[in-house]
């Protein structure tokens, strides 16, 4: 059993006088043995906090104040030694890609259980039971830097699933996969539950689990607004939830949603022999030998993790070298030069885009120089996406969806016409994701032609009206 | 037939102990590059050179092999044609040359050790040295490090490109510092979140950790290892004037 008993918490050093504002306020919270519940709610409403509570990373990791108790099956985390907390509490994370301690597969299936001196037969025996219950005999003796995000995940459940933890904690687990990975995600939780495990899981989209679960806890500013169960549960609609900053209940596979690649009267550009193929790959994963996209539009990109989309956006870019294809665009031929100062990419992990010391100097390194008036103009720019107030402000000091809006406003400053993005919506709020789909919504009236590779329904739904397939080979 | 993590362990066995290995990486630096030892030891040198080779060989690592021959010829290559170089080239060729000839052998034999040597290869071998673990966990976090970090210093060049800042451009001076910038953010991010995820594993409990892999020492190990003793002894016995040949 895992309790929280009137929990407030702050992050932050006491005695160096930075403390933040309050992560958690007053908040009581029993999950019984057995039981799945779901913590959802706005960015920053504290649901990751309180999974840090539970694992013990609070206090043991993360420094900051906390009052109240948390207890996990009777035992204080707080005043426990965090290595036999986590020998009943397994964690998920949201990273696919920073959660290995090792590079190949079987060492990771086995590294929680060499940890506690387990007996090596015995870690046998669980490692050959884990991947016969999962079905990931494929994935074994891999080097992990050469899976997908959704084999990574599986990967991460199956290590979970071998060092045998009673109560396992997701963390936002999909932000990063696609729609067929977060089935298998989903699947996998399932067993845990047919196994009588204690679930946690802090997520925005709810919708893959929403009907596994016993119960959900929406959150806001760090305070419990909401417990449903049972037929409150059900009964929810999707206006209810969108009013409570909530994504949708209800799954739909991106490749179900009806839209026209392109419709007659569409101005069109036309993209000629975009073949690609990673070096020593046999099979090209781009095989493109005419495709026509409508310009002046917001095309969704849709299709499974590693049916060649961010290759797509790189070679459209001219970022690869090996693909020669060439783009048609308003009557003029453009080859992999000349794309690179057409189209502009606003790729997943925007913080590696921004490379300057303040938020002014980022777009000013992207507007041209022949501009007169540069600092006017992209003060202007900034004040237009909502970033006027953070100028002086460190890049890599915004948050996710504030460095995505200062990628575009670069983008905007460049005067490029093509603005290509790589999941834009990922890991985002309902709030986040409307706000996003709007910014899109009015680049497009002021003519950009966008292309948006996504998993994410919400957003196509939101802004897109031309959509994409690629398929797996 | 169903799968068993026993049996693949056996069958994923390396060819050396990962011991024997970083005793060779010692050894190799210490005389290959540091370049201790005289005349006497020049023939054993020869010999100790070949050997990363040759174990890249054994282990089927084509590429590295290849990698490594190349740069190696490049840097013979260099002393051979420097004497007919104009002044200013000279210098640069007999530089290059000779950091390559010194470095390249050492570097094979570590990129051999990282190449063929599992995380817990690792750990299971440091723990039999009786290391401590203040050692043990950071060195053994750098064989997933290095992979991260160049597959982050990438995207970040790749987004460089795109934004239309590349060498050679109006802004060449800051190329770097541009690079530097993000790559810092994230190599601290991913460094946090890979001790969080580590910890919530139990990683630095005082429980004594096993290991499913499987190492040791087999006649191949014995045999290299012999040879890094006659090393050290040939070397000791040139310090004492004692010439063997």
């Amino acid at each position: 059993m895992v309790e929280l008993n009137n929990v407030s918490f702050r992050y932050g050093v006491e005695e160096s006088g930075n403390l933040h504002e309050a992560s958690l306020v007053h908040v009581d919270l029993t999950v019984q043995d057995g039981e799945f519940v779901l913590l959802t709610g706005p960015s920053g409403c504290g649901k990751t906090t309180i999974l840090r509570l539970i694992n013990g990373l609070i206090p043991h990791f993360y420094p900051g104040v906390t009052e109240g108790s948390v207890t996990v099956n009777g035992r204080s985390v707080q005043e426990r030694e965090l290595y036999e907390t986590v020998l009943q509490v397994g964690t998920v994370f949201q990273n696919p890609r920073s959660q290995f301690y090792n590079v190949d597969t079987t060492g990771e299936l086995a590294f929680g259980c060499e940890n506690r001196g387990l007996p090596e037969k015995e870690i046998y025996a669980r490692i050959d039971d884990t991947v016969r219950r999962f079905g990931i005999e494929k994935l074994m003796d891999r080097n992990i830097f050469r899976l997908s995000d959704g084999e990574k995940q599986k990967i991460a459940c199956a290590s979970v699933d071998v060092a045998g933890s009673e109560i396992i904690l997701l963390d936002e687990p999909s932000a990063n996969l696609d729609y067929s990975a977060t089935l298998d995600l989903r699947e996998m939780i399932r067993l845990w539950r047919a196994r009588g495990k204690t679930i946690i899981a802090a997520e925005h989209r709810i919708a893959y689990l929403w009907d596994l679960i016993d119960r959900a806890v929406i959150l806001r500013d760090g305070i419990i607004v909401k417990e449903l169960c049972g037929a409150e549960k059900n009964a929810l609609t999707d206006e209810e939830l969108s009013a409570m900053g909530l994504r949708s209940v209800t799954p739909e596979a991106p490749d179900e949603i009806e839209l026209p690649a392109l419709k007659e009267s569409d101005r069109t550009m036309v993209l000629r022999d975009f073949v690609f193929s990673y070096p020593g790959a046999k099979q090209p994963v781009l095989n493109l030998q005419e495709l026509r996209l409508a310009v002046g539009e917001i095309t969704a990109i849709t299709g499974a993790n590693g049916a060649g989309k961010t290759s797509f956006l790189n070679c459209l870019c001219g970022l690869e070298k090996r693909c020669r294809g060439t783009l048609e665009y308003e009557g003029k031929r453009y080859d992999r030069k000349a794309r690179q100062k057409l189209c502009f990419m606003v790729i997943q992990d925007t913080g590696n885009q921004l490379f300057t010391e303040s938020v002014l100097d980022e777009v000013l390194i992207s507007l041209p120089k022949e501009i007169a008036g540069g600092k006017e103009r992209a003060a202007e720019l900034l004040k237009q996406l909502d970033l006027g107030n953070f100028l002086d402000r460190h890049p890599q000091s915004l948050s996710g969806g504030q460095k995505q809006r200062l990628a575009i406003a670069c983008a905007l400053a460049s005067g490029r016409k093509l603005l290509l993005l790589d999941e834009p919506t990922s890991g985002l709020d309902y709030a986040h994701m409307m706000e996003t789909a709007e910014l899109l919504n009015r680049l497009r009236d002021m003519g950009t032609t966008i292309l948006v590779v996504t998993h994410d329904s919400e957003l196509i739904r939101a802004c897109c009206g031309r959509k994409l397939s690629f398929d797996a080979r | 037939m169903a799968y068993s993590s026993e049996r693949s362990q056996e069958a994923r066995r390396g060819f050396l102990d990962p011991r024997t290995k970083l005793a060779l990486v010692l050894v190799l630096a210490v005389f290959v590059m540091g370049g201790l030892g005289g005349e006497a030891l020049r023939p054993v040198k020869t010999i100790l050179s070949a050997l990363p080779f040759a174990l890249l060989l054994a282990e089927r690592q084509w590429k590295r092999f290849a990698r490594g021959i190349l740069m190696l010829g490049i840097g013979y290559g260099l002393l051979t044609v420097m004497p007919f170089l104009p002044r200013a080239l000279n210098y640069l060729a007999l530089l290059c040359g000779g950091i390559l000839t010194r470095f390249v052998v050492t570097v094979v034999m570590g990129e051999y050790l990282i190449a063929t040597t599992s995380v817990s290869e690792f750990i299971s071998a440091m723990e039999r040295l009786r290391m401590p673990r203040a050692i043990t966990v950071p060195m053994s976090v750098m064989f997933r490090l290095f992979p991260t970090i160049s597959a982050e210093w990438k995207s970040i060049r790749r987004a460089m490109r795109m934004r239309g800042i590349h060498l050679g451009g109006a802004k060449a001076s800051q190329v770097l510092e541009y690079q530097l910038v993000p790559m810092m953010t994230s190599t601290v991010r991913i460094g946090e979140e890979l001790s969080a995820s580590a910890l919530t594993r139990g990683l630095g409990g005082p429980t004594r950790r096993t290991n499913i892999c499987r190492i040791g020492f087999r006649a191949q190990d014995a045999v290299l290892l012999a040879g890094c003793v006659f090393v050290v002894g040939v070397w000791i016995l040139e310090l004492c004037g004692v010439r063997l040949w």
